[in-house]
């Protein structure tokens, strides 16, 4: 099992993680100073200046970030989709476990 | 202690959504007993209102999701009553703001619809139907500084720090020990609506300090049948009894057993929190 989990499930299996449309985006970075879990990165020398550098370090289900932006440039995957995905994991795993 | 409401608008002079809150509060300072508290006066010298603030209760227009009006609150510690957020309400309404400031109908109508927001907010609580233990049991574990309680019996738990505790059909949901000690002062409390249908995991309205803003992410699935009006006078409720009388919201319950398959209980919360103390410095 990979050191980080989130109900069980390895968290690089779940894909949550914040989108960011650029066309949106005015480099504020209100996200990034929001932010407590280094999800995002910025590179001054880049373009764009932002990075979505660790989405596992994304708390699952989490949205705050979106919250602060004033452009509505940040959007997440589905959540109803994700728990799904994470239950099917779950019982496959399970299922599996029985099996052995 | 009077009654007196006071207003703090958002301060975006030069946009739609500034400009509307700016209508929205003189249109209250109208009423009696309501007081218009300008951002940049009390910014530059919070003395001045400390009186009024003292007396009554805060009421803030944030413009945008920048929050200016709800984040110079919070730098000055003063706890929030009500709140609303132009650009969301516009959002709702399928209103598209823009930047420049508008006089028409549409905004007469936005306007409109943020009063009524004001005002009616208190009028719709409903009825606590949960029944309450007569003692929660406790368990602790200390990490430096800091103590982190669990209770240990009929409370389940998100790994997002979020707990439920069932009562029938009924629902009590708050945050755990641990949330309400990472954002120290709890100043504000945004409720969800009575009667708005959750799925596990959807959002139920969120808690705010002067650190952060926190996302309560619902443990079950359910109706909003009530939420807990003491903390629109006192979110401080959250920090000093953050599993009993700083509950936030109460839903009926659609399918609690099947959410329980994804819930921990006290055994693996009290595990998980201990180590997500020990990884991350508090």
């Amino acid at each position: 099992m990979s050191e980080s989990t989130f109900m069980g499930v390895e968290r690089d299996r779940i894909d949550w993680s914040p989108r960011i449309d650029f066309s949106k985006c005015n480099d504020c970075m209100d996200c990034v100073e929001f932010c407590p879990h280094q999800v995002f990165e910025v590179n001054e020398n880049e373009k764009p200046k932002l990075k979505v550098k660790n989405p596992n370090n994304c708390v699952v289900f989490c949205r705050a970030c979106g919250k602060t932006c004033g452009l509505d440039a940040i959007t997440f995957p589905d959540k109803p989709e994700t728990t799904k995905m994470i239950k099917a994991i779950r019982k496959a795993e399970k299922e599996a476990a029985s099996d052995e | 202690m009077s009654n007196t409401v006071c207003v703090l608008p958002c301060n975006g002079l030069d946009k739609c959504a500034g400009d509307i809150s700016r209508r929205v509060a003189l249109k209250l300072t109208e009423s009696e007993g309501v007081e218009l508290i300008c951002p940049v006066l009390l910014n530059q010298n919070k003395t001045r209102y400390d009186k009024v603030l003292e007396d009554g209760s805060l009421s803030v227009i944030d413009g945008c999701n920048t929050r200016c009006a709800s984040k110079l609150a919070g730098s000055l510690e003063i706890a929030i009553k009500e709140k609303v957020n132009v650009s969301e309400v516009a959002k709702a309404q399928n209103i598209k703001l823009g930047v420049d400031i508008r006089d028409d109908e549409e905004t007469d109508a936005l306007v409109q619809v943020l009063l009524e927001k004001m005002s009616i907010s208190e009028e719709k609580q409903a009825d606590s139907q949960f029944i309450e233990t007569e003692t929660v049991e406790y368990e602790s574990f200390s990490h430096g500084k800091f103590i982190f309680k669990v209770p240990k019996n009929n409370y389940f738990f998100n790994e997002n720090d979020c707990w439920v505790s069932i009562s029938g059909d009924i629902a009590r949901v708050g945050v755990t020990d641990y949330v309400q000690q990472n954002l120290s002062d709890i100043l504000y409390v945004d409720p969800p609506e009575i009667g708005q249908e959750i799925e596990q995991f959807d959002e139920l309205g969120s808690i705010e300090s002067s650190k952060t803003v926190f996302e309560i992410i619902s443990p079950v699935s359910g109706t909003v049948v009530a939420v807990n009006d003491k903390l629109q006078d006192a979110p401080e409720l959250v920090n000093e009894s953050p599993y009993e009388k700083g509950w936030l919201v109460e839903l009926r319950l659609s399918n609690f057993e099947e959410d329980k398959e994804l819930l921990l209980d006290f055994e693996a919360y009290f595990e998980f929190l201990k180590r997500k103390v020990a990884e991350t410095n508090v």
